[in-house]
């Protein structure tokens, strides 16, 4: 069906749909729907005036047309992770379309989010659109409101997944319009790591709208890599909501390398004591691309640790914006918060907009922040030249070795590999 | 090897004059000291000579193993076996030594028509290279200058030094910062790098390195110029009295 993703026909379309729409975990998912419409309504896409999308006008991007469309097809491109030794799973329009690998595992669930709302109910009847915070964002309003279906994962109690579940998002509509949606839980005692790759598909002017929540029961610890390389008219929009309990420990390291207009909205709720939250990111735009990552670190609860750090590359017409906020309410006393967000400009029609904030209302905590834009270094790049490497090889050099202090931290076997080859394609050209 | 014809350099940003037509003639396996008080000049002139960026060249010519060495870029200019030991290592955070080392030694052999290096080849000549200034050998993994001390910043320079092979090395205060010990690890890496088809400009502000490294001539750098030479024994001189002696005659001679 053609569809114009004007607000109100997206709201006369929800009222149309709603009614079709198998209701998952009875009523009360309907009702969490009727509440995303209405935020969405209230708030509308981001305009001119929208305070947090200042930076990265989306008007034209969301008035395009797009196909709206979860139509499950079956693909059969090469991964690029596919030698990871690990659950591999893979989507197309966001929907999930392999089973999970037979005896992949015991205390794990895979499944469609649709499956999951009759065999795993009291899971989705419990979580579901229960992290996400649905005035944070109007597109995460949208998704919630329209979320068909997706991906669930349930780690069981006390269950360490020794090796990584891979999931392959690698098809879309030409010009298609998804909302896919991911559910993570992962229960008490229980470790997972997760890896996601975004990869570059050509499918016209597409549009995703994702939205993953995850949960992070006492003491479980999830380690999370999202990998973006959409293809450069692709608009993607990805709502992250992590809910962390006592003791837990999340990590994500979000890669964009890829895509028109990208916006990470990463948000985390380390809601008990003794959490640790690690969120690292880095991006490279060229040519117009737009890259835009939003985090929220919502300290809420005391004697938490959060360490944040995101490093960014431009070049030719491509803008980066990075925008950090830590909250540390009243009871979040004996927080441990850190940022730190570093751009590297390399052509004058280049831009970076980063902003960190830190809002503090407890008094008795240790945060800091640091936020550096620069060209590279010319001390660093005489030096290398004055030992007879060209200045093209140089710059190369330069450039990877300050992506690679994020992609250092991922410690998951192959992800790293694969992420220097890249950035070694990538940035050659750019250098 | 290396002949500078009056030289006058100013600073691009402000135009003002550091070097006043500096003349200087290195010949084939000297080794040459440039001694000066502070702000004499001398760190100007290795910059100038390594090609830093800054720097207007309004009056001379430097002329390096026959060619024009201000027309070359300045990695074309360490390839062709222009070398220089920083007063200042940079830090390069990310960038391993042995990446570093493979990067430069390839790029340099490639210039000068010698066939790459296989990796266990050049494995043996960074350990048998860092030796020679007692440099550990897991320093390779290290990245370049990280965390370094600042002997250890200095017998990284030298450590370069002998992996590059140039035909001439400027030492820019190879010797500040450095303890008695270190300054003698040093200056034994340089010895052993001497050799006949090899020169050394070494620039000091102290005679004491020159007690280690002994000089063919030693130059006095005063005011952009050169205001004298002489021998090794000019050093000790100097380090007697101090280089308000020569400043008077200098100004005297202006």
């Amino acid at each position: 069906m053609e569809m114009k993703t004007n607000e109100s026909l997206l709201i006369e379309q929800f009222d149309k749909q709603i009614g079709l729409i198998a209701s998952e975990s009875g009523s009360s998912g309907t009702n969490r729907r009727r509440q995303a419409i209405k935020a969405f309504a209230d708030a509308g896409f981001p305009g001119k005036k929208s305070e947090s999308y200042k930076y990265t006008p989306v008007t034209k991007w969301v008035n395009s047309h797009f196909k709206n469309s979860s139509l499950r097809i079956q693909t059969t491109t090469k991964s690029a992770f596919e030698h990871i030794d690990g659950i591999h799973l893979r989507t197309a329009n966001g929907q999930l379309i392999s089973t999970a690998p037979e005896g992949y595992g015991e205390g794990l669930t895979i499944s469609s989010l649709v499956e999951a709302s009759s065999s795993n109910s009291d899971v989705i009847g419990q979580y579901l659109s229960t992290a996400v915070v649905l005035e944070r964002d109007p597109f995460s309003a949208l998704a919630t409101a329209f979320a068909e279906d997706g991906v669930f994962i349930h780690v069981h109690s006390g269950v360490d997944l020794k090796s990584p579940i891979v999931i392959h998002h690698d098809a879309l509509f030409e010009n298609g319009f998804v909302q896919p949606r991911i559910l993570i839980v992962a229960e008490k005692g229980s470790k997972v790591e997760i890896v996601e790759h975004f990869s570059h598909v050509e499918a016209g002017s597409s549009f995703e709208n994702r939205v993953v929540e995850v949960f992070v029961a006492e003491e479980a610890e999830v380690d999370h890599v999202a990998v973006i390389e959409r293809d450069s008219a692709a608009l993607f929009v990805n709502g992250l909501f992590v809910h962390q309990a006592e003791k837990s420990k999340f990590r994500t390291n979000t890669i964009t390398l890829g895509g028109g207009l990208v916006r990470n909205n990463l948000n985390f709720l380390p809601d008990a004591e003794e959490c640790e939250t690690h969120l690292h990111g880095l991006y490279v735009a060229k040519g117009k691309m737009h890259i835009d990552n939003h985090t929220l670190v919502d300290h809420a609860k005391p004697n938490c640790f959060s360490n944040e750090m995101f490093k960014g590359i431009v070049t030719d017409e491509a803008t980066g914006v990075f925008n950090g906020k830590v909250l540390v309410r009243q009871d979040a006393q004996k927080t441990n918060a850190y940022q730190s967000s570093k751009s590297i400009v390399l052509d004058r029609n280049a831009q970076i907009y980063a902003k960190p904030e830190l809002e503090i209302y407890a008094d008795d905590v240790k945060c800091s922040h640091g936020a550096t834009t620069g060209e590279l270094d010319e001390d660093a790049l005489f030096y290398l030249r004055t030992r007879g490497i060209k200045p093209e090889a140089a710059k190369l050099m330069l450039l990877e070795a300050f992506a690679r202090d994020v992609v250092d931290l991922i410690d998951i076997d192959g992800v790293q590999e694969y992420l220097y080859r890249r950035l070694h394609e990538i940035l050659t050209v750019s250098a | 090897m290396l002949e500078i014809n009056n030289l006058h350099v100013s600073i691009e940003e402000d135009g003002t004059e550091i070097l006043k037509g500096l003349n200087l003639k290195i010949g084939a396996g000297e080794v040459h000291a440039i001694m000066g008080p502070n702000g004499s000049g001398k760190s100007t002139l290795a910059s100038v000579l390594a090609g830093k960026d800054g720097y207007e060249i309004t009056e001379g010519s430097v002329s390096f193993d026959g060619m024009d060495l201000l027309e070359l870029d300045a990695d074309v200019r360490a390839r062709e076996g222009l070398f220089l030991a920083f007063q200042y290592p940079i830090e390069l955070p990310g960038v391993s030594m042995s990446n570093f080392l493979k990067q430069a030694v390839s790029s340099v052999r490639e210039h000068r028509g010698l066939d790459p290096l296989s990796a266990g080849d050049l494995l043996k000549m960074m350990k048998e290279k860092a030796a020679l200034v007692h440099l550990d050998p897991s320093l390779k993994t290290r990245a370049v200058n990280e965390g370094f001390s600042g002997g250890e910043k200095k017998r990284n320079e030298i450590y370069q030094l002998a992996m590059l092979d140039p035909k001439l090395a400027i030492l820019d205060e190879t010797d500040s910062g450095l303890d008695i010990d270190a300054l003698r690890i040093v200056a034994d890496g340089v010895n052993t790098l001497r050799s006949p088809d090899r020169s050394f400009l070494v620039i000091t502000h102290y005679q004491r390195l020159l007690d280690y490294i002994v000089p063919d001539f030693v130059h006095v750098l005063v005011g952009g110029k050169i205001v004298m030479t002489g021998g090794k024994e000019l050093a000790l001189e100097l380090e007697e009295k101090g280089y308000d002696w020569i400043k008077g005659d200098a100004s005297l001679a202006v």
